[in-house]
Order: C-alpha cells, then sequence, then structure tokens
C-alpha cells in the first residue's frame, strides 16, 4: 500500500476530475498543452508502485478505441491537426482514469458515493454489482467450458444459439441467487 | 459507444449529466415510492448479470465484434426504472473499474445507453408487445426493441459528439448509424435467445414485469405498432439530418472554432435516390424500408425460436438443458 493508495477516495476522484475537466475545456487548437500534465501522472504512477509495463498494456488497450473516435474529426477543415490533439487530450484523460481505477477499490467508491447524497437505490445496487460480478462472470465462464466441452460440431448456427441459451440460463441462475441474498439479507434482520 | 474523456466539450457534458441525473432520481423516486424491498437485491444481481452479458463477444462481420448493450432486455426483463438504475451501476463500473467512457462524459453515457437505451427500448417493447402476448410475440418485440435501442443510443452519442464540435454531422451519423445497424442486429438475436429460453423454463419471470391492464388487443395490432415505429424512427432521422447543420454551424460560432468558413454540408443526404425529388425524402424512404425489413426479420427470428405449441418434434432451437 503506497501513500497513493491510502489517499481518500473523495480526494482522488476530485483531484483527477478536476484535472480531466481542465483538459476538456482546452480548445481544439491548444490540446497539446494537455501533454503538461504527463510528468506529473508519471510521479503518481512512480509514486503508487504501478509497474509502467501494466500501465501501458492497459493503456493499449483503450487506444484503438480513441484512435477509431478521433479519426472523425479528421473531416473537417484543418481537422488533422484538430485530431491529433483530440487524440493527445483523451489519451492523457485515460491514463488518468487507470491511475485511479487501480488505486481506488469499488468499496471505497460507494462510500464516497453514499456521502456525495447520491440515492441510496443507486449505491445498493453498485455494491451488489461489485460483490456479484465477479462470480457471474466465473460462472458465465464454467457454463460456456461445459457447453463447448458437449457440443462437437461447430457452425455458427450453433455457436449463437448455445450463447444466447447461456446467457438466458444465467438470468435465471441470476434470479434465484437474488432470492437466496434477499431471505438471507431479511434473516439477518435487514431490509 | 462508450465515449472517452476529451471528446465532449464542457457545455455538453454538463448539460447531460444534468439530464442524466434527472432521469436517475426520477427512476429512484419510483423505486422508492414502490416500497418493494425485495427487489433491491434482484436489482443488483441483475445489474450483475448485465455487466457479465457485456462481457461475451459476438462476431457481427468479417472479424469485428460487437457485444451486447442489454438496455431493451433489461427494460423487458425488470421495468423500466429498475433497468434505468441497472444499466447507469454498470456504466459507471466500467467506467470506474476498466477505464472504458471517460468520468467527464459519465453523464452523456448514462444518457445514450442507460436513459435512451432504456426507455426507447422498454416503450418498443411495451408497445409492440400489448397485453398478454405470445410467446413468439414477446421474442418479436424484444428482438426489435433491441435494435431500436441501439440506433437510438448511436443516434443520440453522434448528436453530443458533433454538437461538442468534435466532428461533423455528416461524418459522425453516417459512420455511428451504419456500425450500429449491424451491432443492433446481434444485439436483437441475444436478447431475443435470452427470453426464449427464460419463456422456456421460467416464463412468470416476464409476467411479473408491470403489466398494464389494458384490453387485449388481436395479434394484428403488433404489426400495425411496428409500422408506426419504423414511421416514427424514419421520420425523426430525416428532420435531424436536415436541421442539425444550423445548430451545429451555431455552437462552433459560439465556441469560437474556425469551421465556419465553409458551412458544413450533408453530403450523403443531399445527393438522393435518383427520382425522389428530395433529400430528406430519399432518406426517409431508405430508413423505411430499412426498419420494415428487420421488422419482419425479427419476427421471422421469434416464429424460429419459438416451438410450436403441437409440433410433436423438439425443435433444436430452444433444446438445451437447465443444468448448463
Amino acid at each position: 500500500m503506497s501513500c497513493i493508495h491510502r489517499a481518500s477516495a473523495g480526494l482522488k476522484l476530485g483531484v483527477s476530475l478536476a484535472l480531466i475537466v481542465g483538459l476538456a475545456a482546452l480548445p481544439a487548437e491548444r490540446a497539446w498543452w494537455g501533454l503538461c500534465a504527463l510528468p506529473l501522472l508519471l510521479l503518481v504512477a512512480m509514486l503508487a508502485r504501478l509497474s509502467f509495463r501494466t500501465l501501458l498494456r492497459r493503456w493499449a488497450l483503450g487506444a484503438p478505441f480513441l484512435l477509431g473516435a478521433s479519426s472523425l474529426a479528421w473531416f473537417q477543415p484543418h481537422g488533422s491537426g484538430v485530431a491529433l490533439g483530440l487524440f493527445a487530450k483523451s489519451a492523457i484523460c485515460l491514463l488518468t482514469l487507470q491511475l485511479l481505477a487501480s488505486t481506488t477499490t469499488i468499496a471505497e467508491l460507494t462510500r464516497t458515493l453514499r456521502r456525495l447524497r447520491v440515492p441510496a437505490p443507486l449505491c445498493e445496487t453498485l455494491a451488489l454489482l461489485a460483490r456479484y460480478s465477479s462470480l457471474l462472470n466465473d460462472e458465465a465462464r464454467r457454463m460456456r467450458r461445459a457447453r463447448s466441452g458437449r457440443t462437437f460440431r461447430s457452425s455458427r448456427l450453433l455457436y449463437w444459439h448455445a450463447l444466447g441459451s447461456a446467457l438466458g440460463l444465467l438470468f435465471i441462475r441470476t434470479v434465484a441467487r437474488a432470492e437466496r441474498v434477499q431471505s438471507a439479507m431479511r434473516a439477518r434482520g435487514g431490509a | 459507444m462508450h465515449i472517452p474523456d476529451g471528446f465532449l466539450s464542457a457545455r455538453v457534458a454538463l448539460g447531460y449529466a444534468g439530464l442524466s441525473s434527472l432521469g436517475l432520481g426520477a427512476a429512484c423516486y419510483r423505486l422508492r415510492a414502490q416500497r418493494d424491498r425485495g427487489a433491491s437485491a434482484l436489482l443488483g444481481v441483475s445489474a450483475a448479470f448485465v455487466f457479465a452479458a457485456q462481457m461475451v463477444n459476438f462476431p457481427v462481420a468479417a472479424g469485428t465484434s460487437g457485444h451486447l448493450m442489454g438496455s431493451a432486455l433489461a427494460g423487458a426483463l425488470l421495468g423500466l426504472p429498475g433497468a434505468l438504475l441497472v444499466m447507469t451501476a454498470v456504466i459507471i463500473m466500467q467506467c470506474f473499474v476498466f477505464a472504458d467512457g471517460g468520468v467527464f462524459a459519465l453523464g452523456a453515457n448514462v444518457f445514450n445507453m442507460g436513459l435512451v437505451g432504456c426507455v426507447v427500448g422498454f416503450c418498443c417493447y411495451r408497445l409492440l408487445c400489448g397485453a398478454a402476448p405470445s410467446p413468439t410475440r414477446r421474442v418479436a418485440s424484444v428482438a426489435f426493441a433491441g435494435w431500436c435501442a441501439t440506433l437510438a443510443g448511436a443516434l443520440s452519442c453522434a448528436g453530443q459528439l458533433s454538437l461538442s464540435g468534435t466532428a461533423r454531422l455528416s461524418v459522425v451519423l453516417p459512420a455511428m448509424l451504419g456500425v450500429h445497424a449491424l451491432i443492433g442486429v446481434g444485439e436483437a438475436v441475444i436478447s431475443s435467445l435470452i427470453v426464449a429460453s427464460v419463456l422456456r423454463f421460467r416464463p412468470e419471470l416476464l409476467e411479473t414485469s408491470a403489466q398494464t391492464p389494458l384490453t387485449a388487443r388481436p395479434r394484428r395490432s403488433a404489426i400495425y405498432a411496428g409500422l408506426g415505429l419504423s414511421l416514427a424512427i424514419a421520420a425523426l432521422l430525416a428532420p435531424i439530418a436536415d436541421a442539425a447543420p444550423d445548430g451545429f454551424s451555431r455552437v462552433t460560432q459560439a465556441l469560437g472554432l474556425h469551421s465556419t468558413t465553409s458551412a458544413p454540408s450533408l453530403a450523403p443526404f443531399s445527393h438522393g435516390i435518383p427520382g425522389v425529388a428530395s433529400g430528406v425524402l430519399a432518406t426517409l424512404l431508405a430508413g423505411c424500408v430499412g426498419t420494415l425489413l428487420l421488422f419482419g426479420l425479427c419476427w421471422l427470428l421469434a416464429l424460429a425460436l419459438v416451438p410450436r405449441p403441437r409440433s410433436s418434434e423438439p425443435s433444436r432451437g430452444v433444446a438445451v438443458e437447465p443444468s448448463g
């Protein structure tokens, strides 16, 4: 746990939001100024003892989307500069967001949102989502593995059908799980 | 369709954040007014389900792949306020955990995929379904609603990008709509497959989603509703294609961008089908025909997926054992 990990989630959220809003407010022809934030971000990454390789790999996953979206700006007068500036700006924003995501847990975030008076149903949904998403992901993976183990013939029609019916079954299991969770919560005096 | 940070101007981002927090507040108020505490766990775990379902990629065409958006599906399964809450939670989670979609653009993303997707998806579904629908009609409605929701989300996303002065509407609108018309087909197929298997194993789950007591209408009304919806979609698209450059150039002037010297023209829309006088009319016609074609395909898909009640041979369409 580094000092960046220990800092309060509200502070981190506020600082990164301020940086991102500042970058978004840069006019198109000054977008290159956004690169000034890069040393600051790298310093934070160093303080948080994050590996640069992991950071770069995660960034490279998101970069193609940025490239695709900013290439749309190419088709206007003086478009090439605008598109490049846009890409630089959004790449810095993506890096900021990744630093925030890798130093803040979702539980801290939910607590911060509750303190910011976000309505209770949304906070509850977020907390439950964080708790159960890895569980359901694993379940989906198991179901698909079981299906591919049993399906010997492979065709596009079968692939789609297996995908859809597996997801349908996953929803039915989800509802059953929700009923169990609800009765467990009731049994302990909650809700 | 997740807009990253840096693509929206501050004005657009804040405006859409305000709009989507209004919608979210209304949904929370509605859920609290229902006092249905039993639903809180269902919403949370369903959000995890949508999240897991979005992880699964399906091939679209020629090596590209798309994934489920799920707002129409959530609308059909959970009702409108619940679906809105679930989609918002999923989008927030994607933003903060996977850096998919920006923090500053969160309001706009929730607006596109949550508010617009759920409202359009749910309204299409309910309009096509009517009261006491047959399984075939339900599956066809979900499929068409999924396609409409995807397209509506893409439309609103293109509007935001062009309002921010990021790209011209004439470029971004055909690009977004073209790609998402294909992704929407995938969405329609997956949603209808999911609903078909829910209908097979636990049909009561679909009955509970707040059916308003309408008089039972004949099956033909679904066709009329589909026709009306297609016309509405096409009619909505055409004026946007026509009127938007004005708004765009006004915004660029207001922001001090220097692209106003050459007025943006809608090249793909101004040269219409030969024989049809106006470009707007041609767009309207093309959109109408495409949407109708898709509606027919959705109905055929539903006919293929839902087994006939009296057929002796078990169809392979839904032959899957519940043990998974």
